[in-house]
């Protein structure tokens, strides 16, 4: 039982920063339309940069993310107005290969700079705190601790300030957006800023607990596309259930099922995945709704 | 008293709280010529969807020559004969105007790996036949796609008379189309309804097009059988009127 | 651009297809040359096995309008496929065969329930088949080597491979065009197109698309068996090479999606810019590789063979812009809703 209980708050917690590191997945597509395939790749820049601050300053990654977000919502804002914004108001397809092409660009830059061996990050926390048999490792827990202030902060963004409602009102209807005077391009550019900070800084939450190597990004971009079809489009609410959902799901996979790595747990889930869209094809919690196309034919 | 072709009892579709076809009985003999219409948003290209069974029936009863098709898939309609047009054009684009024919053709009882022989006489002949039929044989190697929206039209139709169906299913056949080709049209749709014994379902807005056509007419509005009967009854029925042109 | 008429591109097409095929005696007839090589024999059995997986790619991607993210999957394959029964004492020919058959049965298994889905989920779907595949081949030590690879029988006959690739080429393209000018062809265009339309009409979507994805990954698994032959050493990583799978897709967009010749032209331009531009610049390529892409659906959507005018090329945005739905819908499609 206690086992059971242990693989569950692991899974929670996973879950709860899993939620953070796809939202920007999530966001983006719900009120742009892309999938933004190279998702995995900025997860990368982030930890890559919390490293570099890391290596060199002696920075605890925590705290480098006061650096990491700003720079990465810039290097959103800049990507969005050459790259993205050309592929927005073009079908499905064109962003996924454009953003597929960007994360083997990025992918393979980074192995031209960091080289391909794994890098790791230092932190200041460490060490676990047990409550009723069950063990929290202060690392990962602060990171679950930031993943929903991270998550908590999206959301009344979105929800209280004028920017968000506007970001609200283009993702619902782009045309009578325009005509209340939101400027669409902006509030694009400003959106995908915004998304790729906060999945650059996932990736520096992640840099202490997991290997940092150029070709991380693909299997995280793959749970990313999990949790948001599962959950839904844009959801912050539905992220975070998919994502404990999945996070629960890895870990029990990987507690009961004997010599499994993170790999493997990895592709059961993203099974997991494509059982669902092909006999829900409207996703769980009703995330696609029914009015939207189903993944199905 | 003969059976009537496709027989509609209570047919009922709802999209979430609207219910865009409601409790409609129609019928459909052989031979004739039905006029469907009513006002904007009144349900009849949702009717014509859930006869040709692209979109589901929630409740009643749709039989098409004594078949249930109430549950049936879209293809398997289309193998017992019935074809249908779209209200917006659905050509294959990049394939040519002959491409286009023979890919419509009846494939009930056909094995797919079939298709790497060269095709059948027949179909190439039928094609050939309905392209002529449709005057549209100068541009047969053409791409669907660079043909003017008439021509399109045209090759709709010929496209959902290649299986040789007994029951066409036009959807708007005249819309968007220049007043030659509409009687262009028209000629063609008397010529197989008299010498081919073909039997219409049409739903139209252009109000002469159905008054010379049709035999028999459906008024609908918000999904409710309106009124039934002929073109001149209906035109003169004040429940009709008020519909379209309010109180 | 005026195309040449029908018969003489045919002989000019006979010409180019023996001067390739005599490359190797070359050697032998004039001894004293040396601008054929061994190496370079290598290389054109690359470039016409790249041909050959574009065109096969093509034929489901472009053809049928099934972007698959994952081909590179039914590569794999066939090349541990070939590789494990090899090392089980089995000789190359049956190996090679059986392995292309196992890529064939994973291909209808897999294809049953992905080809239901639409466009970025299917592509996506693929994409994480290719993934998985390769990471069970990586924990699957007993079978495949695991993560050290398997090591093949070597067998050293630069012409002989030269030729079968060769030969593999010519009539998998031939196939393709052979196709093309079918109903099948026809069918699965009609298919791209509009799907329900097609639904509608009464073609049988299911089976074709199967079929079409069948014969794909047959062939494809045919190049990974002669690959991983040639290339004596197979590890998940080698194989299951992440640009492997860009690639089909870029060559056959850039060359043209849904022609005959498409494929065949982006595959070997892409070939030629590896070989000849970025010989010096190893490192960078894969790199460049993925901006290409970007660029190619930027500027070029329906590829080289759509600028010279080809009727049938189309740029993929096209087809999953109509793909399951009427035009106008396309139109006033509203971004989804961002819910609090």
């Amino acid at each position: 039982m206690d086992l059971f209980l242990q693989a569950l708050i692991n899974g929670v917690m996973l879950g709860g920063f899993y939620a953070a590191m796809m939202l920007g997945f999530s966001v983006i597509w719900g009120v742009m339309g892309v999938i933004n395939l190279a998702h995995g790749e900025m997860i990368m820049v982030g930890a890559y940069l919390s490293w570099v601050l890391n290596e060199n300053y002696g920075m605890d990654p925590f705290v480098s993310l006061l650096i990491v977000m700003p720079i990465m919502f810039v290097i959103g804002y800049v990507l969005q107005l050459i790259l993205i914004n050309r592929v927005v108001n073009r079908p499905i397809l064109a962003s996924l290969l454009v953003t597929f092409g960007l994360s083997i660009a990025v992918a393979n830059l980074a192995k031209l700079v960091f080289s391909a061996d794994p890098r790791l990050t230092d932190t200041a926390l460490s060490g676990a705190w047990s409550v009723g048999g069950v063990t929290f490792p202060v690392t990962k827990t602060a990171i679950m601790g930031v993943a929903l202030i991270i998550m908590s902060s999206l959301y009344l963004f979105l929800q209280s300030t004028r920017t968000g409602k506007s970001i609200r009102a283009a993702a619902q209807n782009k045309q009578a957006a325009r005509i209340v005077g939101i400027d669409i391009n902006k509030i694009y550019a400003l959106t995908f800023g915004i998304c790729i900070a906060i999945t650059g800084a996932a990736g520096a939450l992640i840099s202490p607990t997991q290997a940092v190597f150029p070709f991380m990004g693909t299997p995280l971009t793959l749970r990313a596309f999990t949790i948001t079809a599962l959950a839904g489009l844009g959801s912050i609410p539905g992220a975070l259930m998919g994502g404990v959902v999945l996070g629960i799901v890895e870990s029990m996979i990987g507690v009961y099922v004997p010599g499994i790595g993170t790999n493997l747990a990895i592709i059961a889930s993203f099974v997991l995945l494509v059982v669902i869209l092909i006999t829900r094809p409207q996703g769980l919690f009703g995330g696609l709704r029914p009015h939207e196309e189903p993944a199905q034919i | 008293m003969t059976e009537p072709l496709l027989d509609g009892r209570g047919v009922t579709k709802r999209y979430g709280g609207l219910v865009a076809v409601n409790n409609v009985d129609f019928q459909v003999f052989p031979k004739e010529i039905v006029g469907l219409i009513g006002p904007n948003g009144s349900g009849k290209t949702t009717l014509f969807d859930c006869l040709s069974r692209v979109q589901s029936i929630d409740e009643g009863q749709v039989m098409f020559k004594g078949t249930d098709i109430t549950r049936k898939k879209p293809h398997q309609v289309a193998h017992l004969g019935m074809a249908r047009t779209f209200q917006v054009i659905r050509v294959y684009r990049k394939l040519t105007i002959l491409e286009n024919m023979k890919v419509s053709r009846q494939w009930r009882g056909e094995q797919p790996w079939n298709q790497l022989r060269p095709s059948h006489r027949d179909i190439e002949t039928r094609a050939h036949e309905l392209i002529e039929f449709l005057k549209l044989e100068h541009l047969t190697h053409e791409n669907a796609g660079t043909l003017s929206g008439g021509q399109r039209r045209l090759l709709e139709l010929g496209m959902a008379l290649m299986p040789d169906p007994e029951l066409v299913l036009l959807d708007e056949a005249a819309s968007g189309v220049n007043p030659t080709l509409v009687n262009e049209i028209k000629d063609r749709i008397r010529e197989l309804n008299r010498d081919h014994g073909k039997t219409f379902l049409v739903v139209e807005h252009d109000m002469r097009f159905i008054s010379d056509l049709c035999n028999r007419v459906y008024v609908l509005n918000y999904g409710q059988k309106l009124a039934e009967g002929t073109p001149t009854e209906v035109m003169e029925d004040e429940a009709v009127i008020e519909a379209y042109f309010g109180t | 651009m005026r195309r040449l008429p029908r018969t003489p591109r045919l002989v000019l097409l006979v010409l180019l297809i023996a001067g390739l095929a005599t490359m190797p005696l070359i050697p032998d007839w004039f001894p004293d040359q040396s601008w054929v090589t061994n190496s370079r024999l290598f290389s054109f059995t690359q470039m016409f096995m790249l041909i050959t997986l574009a065109s096969n790619w093509n034929l489901t991607g472009g053809f049928a309008g099934y972007v698959d993210f994952g081909h590179a999957v039914f590569f794999g394959i066939g090349a541990y496929g070939t590789g494990i029964l090899m090392n089980h004492g089995w000789s190359f020919w049956p190996a090679m065969g059986a392995g292309a058959v196992f890529a064939l049965v994973f291909a209808l298994v897999i294809g049953w329930p992905t080809l239901r889905l639409k466009g970025p989920y299917f592509a996506i779907a693929m994409l994480g088949t290719f993934v998985a595949v390769r990471e069970i081949v990586r924990v699957s030590k007993g079978l495949t080597g695991g993560g050290v690879g398997l090591t093949l029988p070597p067998y050293l006959n630069r012409p002989l491979f030269y030729w079968i690739t060769l030969a593999l080429a010519v009539v998998v393209v031939f196939i393709m065009w052979w196709i093309r000018r079918s109903e099948f062809g026809a069918t699965l265009i009609a298919i791209r197109e509009d799907e329900v339309g097609a639904e509608m009409r009464g073609i049988n979507t299911t089976v074709n698309k199967i079929t079409a994805f069948a014969i794909g990954a047959f062939s494809t698994g045919i190049v990974g068996g002669l690959w991983a032959y040639q290339n004596t050493f197979i590890d998940p990583d080698v194989v299951f090479f992440p640009s492997r799978t860009v690639e089909l897709v870029m060559m056959s967009m850039l060359g043209g999606l849904g022609t005959v010749a498409g494929p065949v032209l982006g595959a070997a331009t892409i070939y030629w810019m590896r070989d000849v531009v970025w010989a010096n610049f190893a490192d960078y390529h894969l790199m460049v590789e993925g901006f290409l892409l970007i660029l190619i659906v930027l500027y070029t959507p329906e590829g080289i063979m759509g600028r010279l005018g080809d009727k049938s090329a189309t740029s993929l945005q096209k087809v999953w812009k109509r793909n399951g739905k009427v035009p106008e819908d396309a139109v006033d499609e509203a971004v989804e809703q961002v819910t609090p």
